[in-house]
This record gives C-alpha cells, structure tokens and sequence, in this order.
C-alpha cells in the first residue's frame, strides 16, 4: 500500500509545475509557431495563425533565414555584434562576480548573508529605472561628465549616449552581473575549506590552489552563470533601445521587437525568434547533459 | 506580409502596381458606394496572401490621396445617429490616443462642462496605430473616440470601426479652415473632424549648433554630415525618414513605388548611418532641449511643446525649426474621430465639437504644440499673440503649403512591405 501512495504522491507534487509549464511556456510557444508559419489578414496586416501544423506556410521563415544567409544578408551584422556583445559581456561579468564571490564566500564569514543582500540590493529596482538612472548619469551634463571634466575645468566633451557600442556592453553588463554573482557565490560557498586548507599543506601557491581546485570546484557556477546571463541577454532590446537608440548598436532582440511592431511582420519576429531558440537551445543542452553526469559522478 | 520581400520585386510588378494604384483606386471610390461591404470578416478569409498571391489593393479598398480624393461608403446599418438626442448622462467617454497628444486641462474643463450629465473621461493611450488599430479591432475596451492619421481611415471604413458623424452636433466646423472641411481623405467629412497639423523638418538647439541648417543649400544634408556624428537622430517613423531621404534626392513623390527610386533612398540611408550615426527616436521634444541631440528630424509641434523641457538655465530662445519654407515638404495632419463599438455616440459627438472650440483648440495647442486648422489662429498672428516664440515662427504651418506639401499616404501592400524592408535594413545598422 505504501508503495502505491508513493508511486502517486510524486507525479501529484510535480503536476503545479507541469501545469505552469503547459500553460505559460508550452502553449505560448505553440502559439509563436502557428504565428511564424501563420497568414497575415490583407487589410488590418495582423497575423492569422495557422494552428493544423500540416497547412503551415514557410514564407515568413524563408524572409527571415535569407535576410540571415541569403544574399542581401542585412540581419546577420546585427546577430554577429549581438554575439560579440554577449561575450564581452560574460566576460566582463565573470571577472567581476568571481572575486566578489569568492571574497564573500570565504571571508565574510557570519556576514555574507548580509553581504550578499547588500550586493544584490541595488537590482531589486527595475532594470528600466536602473537603465534611466544611467541615462542621467551619461547625459552631457550628468554627473559622469561632471566628474571627468572636474567640473567642467578640464575641456572634454564626450557624448556617452550618441550610439556608443561600449555604453550598450557596460548596460548589458550592469544589468546581468548579480544573476552572474549569485550562482558563482553558491559555487564557491560549496568548497569546503579543508579542501582549500589540504591543498595549501601540500604546497601550492596561491595560483595552482586557484588553479587546481577553486576553479575545476566552481566551474558549474561558472557555466550557470554564463547561461543564465547570456541567454536574456541574447534577447534584449532594452539595453540598446534606451542607451543607444542607434541603429549602429542594433542587437537580435531589436530585429524581434521591431518586426513585432511593424504591420504585417509578427511572422517574421516569430520566426527570427525560433532561430534564436534553436541556437541556444544547443548550450541549454550540452549544460543540462553535464549536470546530469555530474550527478551521476557523485 | 504579402510574401514579397524575400523575393526582390521585378521592377515590372511594381511599376504595374503602381500604375494600377491611382486609376484602380479612383474606379472602386466612384463604385464603393453601390457595393455590399464584407468587413474584416472577408478579408481574414483572404489569409492566403501570405503565400504570396498577388493582393492589388486588398477588398478593394481605395486609397485616397490630394489628386483622389475619397468620399467613404456608409456601410449598412452604420448610419449617423439622430439629430436633437441628448448626451448619455453618467457616461465615461473613453478617449484612445497617443500619450502627451492631449491636454489634460482640456479634459478636466469638458467633464466640468458636461457636469449635469455626470460625464467621466477616461483616456487611454497607444504606442502607435497599428497597436491601436488591433485594439480597437480586439474590441475589448469600449473605446468612444480616437485620433488617428489618414492612412488608416480605409481600413477603418472597412472593418466597420468607425461612425458616420451628424453634423448638426458640431457647428464649430465653422471655424476650421477651408480645406478641411471637404478633406481630400474623407470627402465631405462624414466621418472625422481634423485635429492638428504638421511639417516634419529639422529642429535643433543653436548654442549647440551654432551653424543656420536653414541656409544650406540643402538643409537636409545636414544628415550625412559626419561633422554632427553622434549628436543627431531622425524619427522613429519608416515613412518620415524614407520620404526626407527621397526629397534630399531631388524627388517629390514620397510614396513612390519606384524601386530604382526607393532603392537610391535606401543606399543613401545606409551611407548617412556610417557618415553620422544617427539615432533613431521620437523623443527629440525632450532630447534637443535637454541637449542629449544636439539636432534632430522632428515634427513641428515638437520644438514648440520642447519649450517646456528647456534644463534650468538654458534659454528656450536657443531652440531653432525648419522646413521648407515654402511649404515643399512632408506636411501631414491628424483627425479625431467616433468609434462604432463605443457606448455613448452622442457625447462623443458633443466632445468632438468642444475640441473644434476656439478656446478649448488654444489651450490645447498651448499645451500639446500642434497647431489646429482654425481661421481665429491665422498664422501671421500666431508669434504676435504669443503662441509662439520668433525663434520658432517656422514651425507655423501655413494654409496654402496643403497645396504644395507632400504627404504621406497609404500604399498598396506590396510596396509598404518594401518600405518596411528597407526600413528594417536600416534599423539593423547593416
């Protein structure tokens, strides 16, 4: 008998989540396809989806795949800079979260709940908000220029918000960095001490302890981070939008939400948005395929 | 989407398209009034364009311009309601618009106006139409009135959105210029009222730009000049930009359906991102006065409301407009109208007239900057009675530029899907 009730209870707990999933991801994304192979109404240029998956219609796709490939390939420096974006980005935040964490992690000791939250604070406040504070600051008159200039004293006139690509990576950057801090901090906190004490008694410097056992130990925080910032990030048109407004700095997520508000071109931001689906879908798997050997190692 | 962009339209297509627009358009105008009208619900049925199906002019819907004006059928059982009824009383008329287009001040004296009949006014706002016309189709909100632009009255005529209007609710016609009182795009006005007019041209702070863009040779090459790289921007408006680039050029027709003529524009819109990397945005009513643009394509309203955005110590006199001054150039104007699916007809027709109002269209321009077609504001005395600043007097639109000006129309769909793609381009950075 208890066996059963065991055989039930488990699939019954996780049924909320299977719901959830259903109804706000699933579905959603049936929807995306049946718009991105779907019609479009001739006069009102909305979409008419197509949900028979056999009476789909690849026009919209076939638009969006030769403006990647095809000979007027006008999307594909938008894509290349949004890479390059992202990886400087990651980068950038990796080097930045690692030491926090790592600090936090070792030496804070009865702190670093503490100083945790105190570190993540500053992003309870919306990314919009958080994006219009730089616009203030990176005004020609905001505080940046004021302190560059030493109030005006030293004659510089350096327009930060005039389409500068570094602005848009240093937003990107700003944004993401706690989703990078925290899975790094769980990483790290994991490492048990006497590890790190055991290495030191057999003699490593301080960059083989690094080297040898801090990273190989915290490489799945690393990756989660990687993944967990880079995905949303592959997807933003915010950051751009409000730092830059050019179209010199144009990142996918732009190409999305500008066919999403052009008439008559829903389809085509459903169809860029598989594609981008379909490119990160190869990392969420190789991550998720590491982690279910990792377990299995353990 | 029509199927075309993926494959490049051969320029015989689009010349025919062209060729059939005008004459085809005049032909189903003359016959529309006779034909039985399918409404939207025909048109979905339609969905198979997108495999690319050649769609002339879609449902046949005319596409009005100065040379083909247009007198819009009333559909079956959308007559204009009765005359002498009185306002709905307890109403909440909800008002659907662009944000900051309306004075709230305006709204507040109109519920105090209508205050036996217990009026609420709700306002909701819209990014842009296409959002507003997918709304206004859901059907959802109740909306009672809203402001659009001509290129969208066809389909709002023919999806069965919009309300003939009875005039004898709005005797404050009577003051709106001439012109527009028989506007080419709703021939004898049955349907819409004129709202606010509008050059598009270029605004810029002087103490930023000390240069007089106006006395260029052509003031538009003001955007390609890689001496304002970085601190210019054009508007976030395919039409707008695509249509300066052909004038720019020396052309005229900016709703052309020449590809040789929209390809040229498109090159020269690329080589303008490289020369002087604009940005591209509709804020420059708070962007030039705050100084985060030194100069930008604007709307002519938008340096006169951006008198009120001026940081402390900047003088707003710095603030400088152009377009051609002889009126040759994107000149457009936008009109309110009553929406079927509304619940109170009739107060929206009394909210109509009292925008028509001389005091209430004063106030109200003060406000949102855009000047309304009304005789009592003549255009010589606009600076004299203080609507606007000398600085600004080139943003005063004037009658006669609607014989000359150009503006910008609905095109048939496969020449807008290649504006749109041409537009994308651009907006790629590529």
């Amino acid at each position: 008998m208890g066996d059963r009730s065991t055989r039930f209870l488990w699939p019954i707990l996780g049924l909320p989540a299977m719901v959830w999933i259903a109804l706000f991801f699933l579905i959603p994304l049936y929807v995306v396809f049946c718009v991105a192979f779907g019609a479009v109404d001739p006069i009102f240029r909305t979409p008419i989806p197509i949900w028979n998956p056999l009476e789909w219609q690849f026009t919209q796709v076939q638009v969006v795949w030769d403006r990647l490939f095809g000979p007027n390939n006008f999307y594909l420096p938008a894509v290349l800079r949004t890479f390059l974006y992202v990886a400087i980005a990651v980068v950038a935040c990796l080097l930045i979260a690692f030491p926090v964490a790592y600090f936090t992690a070792r030496y804070a000791g009865k702190y670093r709940g503490l100083v945790l939250a105190l570190l993540v604070a500053p992003f309870f406040i919306s990314y919009m908000m958080r994006m219009l504070a730089w616009i203030n600051l990176l005004q020609p008159d905001g505080l940046v220029n004021s302190i560059i200039t030493l109030g005006g004293v030293v004659p510089l006139d350096i327009n930060w918000l005039s389409g500068n690509p570094y602005v848009v990576v240093m937003g990107l950057i700003y944004g993401y960095v706690p989703y990078m801090l925290l899975p790094l901090f769980a990483a790290l906190d994991r490492i048990s001490p006497s590890l790190i004490e055991a290495a030191r008694d057999l003699g490593a410097s301080g960059f083989d302890l690094f080297r040898r056992v801090i990273l190989p130990m915290s490489l799945p925080g690393i990756v989660a981070g990687t993944l967990l910032i880079s995905l949303p990030m592959m997807g933003d048109y915010f950051t751009s939008d409000m730092l830059s407004k050019s179209p010199n700095t144009a990142m996918i997520g732009n190409l999305i939400n500008l066919s999403i508000a052009t008439p008559g071109q829903s389809g085509q931001a459903g169809a860029l948005l598989i594609l981008v689906l379909l490119v990160l879908l190869v990392p969420m798997v190789l991550y998720t395929r590491s982690n279910a050997k990792a377990e299995v190692r353990s | 989407m029509s199927g075309s962009p993926h494959r490049p339209v051969s320029r015989r297509r689009l010349l025919q398209t062209s060729a059939l627009a005008l004459p085809g358009a005049w032909a189903l105008a003359a016959c529309a009034r006779d034909q039985p009208l399918s409404g939207p619900t025909g048109a979905s049925s339609a969905g198979g364009s997108a495999s690319g199906s050649a769609a002339p002019t879609p449902a046949g819907i005319p596409i009005a311009s100065p040379q083909n004006p247009v007198k819009w059928p009333i559909n079956p059982g959308n007559e204009p309601i009765a005359s002498g009824l009185e306002p709905e009383a307890n109403a909440t008329l909800r008002i659907y618009n662009y944000p900051d287009y309306l004075d709230k001040a305006v709204i507040k004296d109109f519920q105090k106006e209508y205050a036996d009949y217990n009026v609420t006014v709700e306002v909701s706002t819209f990014n842009d139409y296409p959002e507003a016309l997918t709304k206004i189709r859901g059907g959802s909100s109740p909306y009672d009135v809203t402001f659009m632009s001509y290129n969208y009255i066809g389909r709002l005529v023919y999806g069965d959105l919009i309300r003939p209007l009875n005039h004898d609710y709005i005797d404050n016609i009577a003051d709106v210029w001439e012109e527009f009182q028989n506007p080419w795009y709703d021939l004898e006005w049955q349907y819409t009222v004129p709202y606010v007019i509008y050059t598009t041209g270029i605004g810029w702070r002087s103490d930023l730009i000390p240069e007089d863009i106006g006395a260029r040779p052509d003031p538009y090459d003001v955007f390609w000049d890689t001496k304002y790289a970085g601190e210019i921007a054009v508007l976030d408006d395919d039409r707008e930009v695509i249509g300066m680039t052909i004038l720019r050029d020396g052309g005229t027709d900016v709703n052309t359906a020449d590809p040789a003529v929209l390809g040229a524009a498109r090159d020269a819109m690329l080589e303008m991102l490289s020369l002087s990397q604009p940005r591209v945005t509709i804020s420059g009513y708070t962007d030039i006065p705050e100084g985060v643009l030194s100069l930008s394509q604007c709307w002519s309203g938008d340096m006169i409301t951006g008198q009120n955005y001026m940081p402390d110590g900047v003088d707003p006199s710095v603030l400088r407009y152009w377009s051609p001054p002889d009126g040759r150039g994107l000149l457009n104007n936008d009109f309110i109208c009553v929406l079927k699916g509304g619940e109170n007809p009739v107060l929206s027709h009394h909210f109509l007239n009292y925008m028509l109002g001389t005091e209430v269209s004063l106030k109200n321009f003060s406000w949102v900057g855009y000047q309304p077609p009304l005789r009592s504001l003549t255009p010589e005395s606009m600076v004299a009675d203080g609507y606007l600043p000398e600085n600004l007097s080139a943003a005063v639109v004037k009658p006669e530029w609607f014989q000359v000006g150009y503006p910008v129309l609905e095109l048939p769909p496969e020449v807008e899907a290649e504006y749109q793609a041409i537009w994308q381009q651009f907006k790629a950075g590529a």
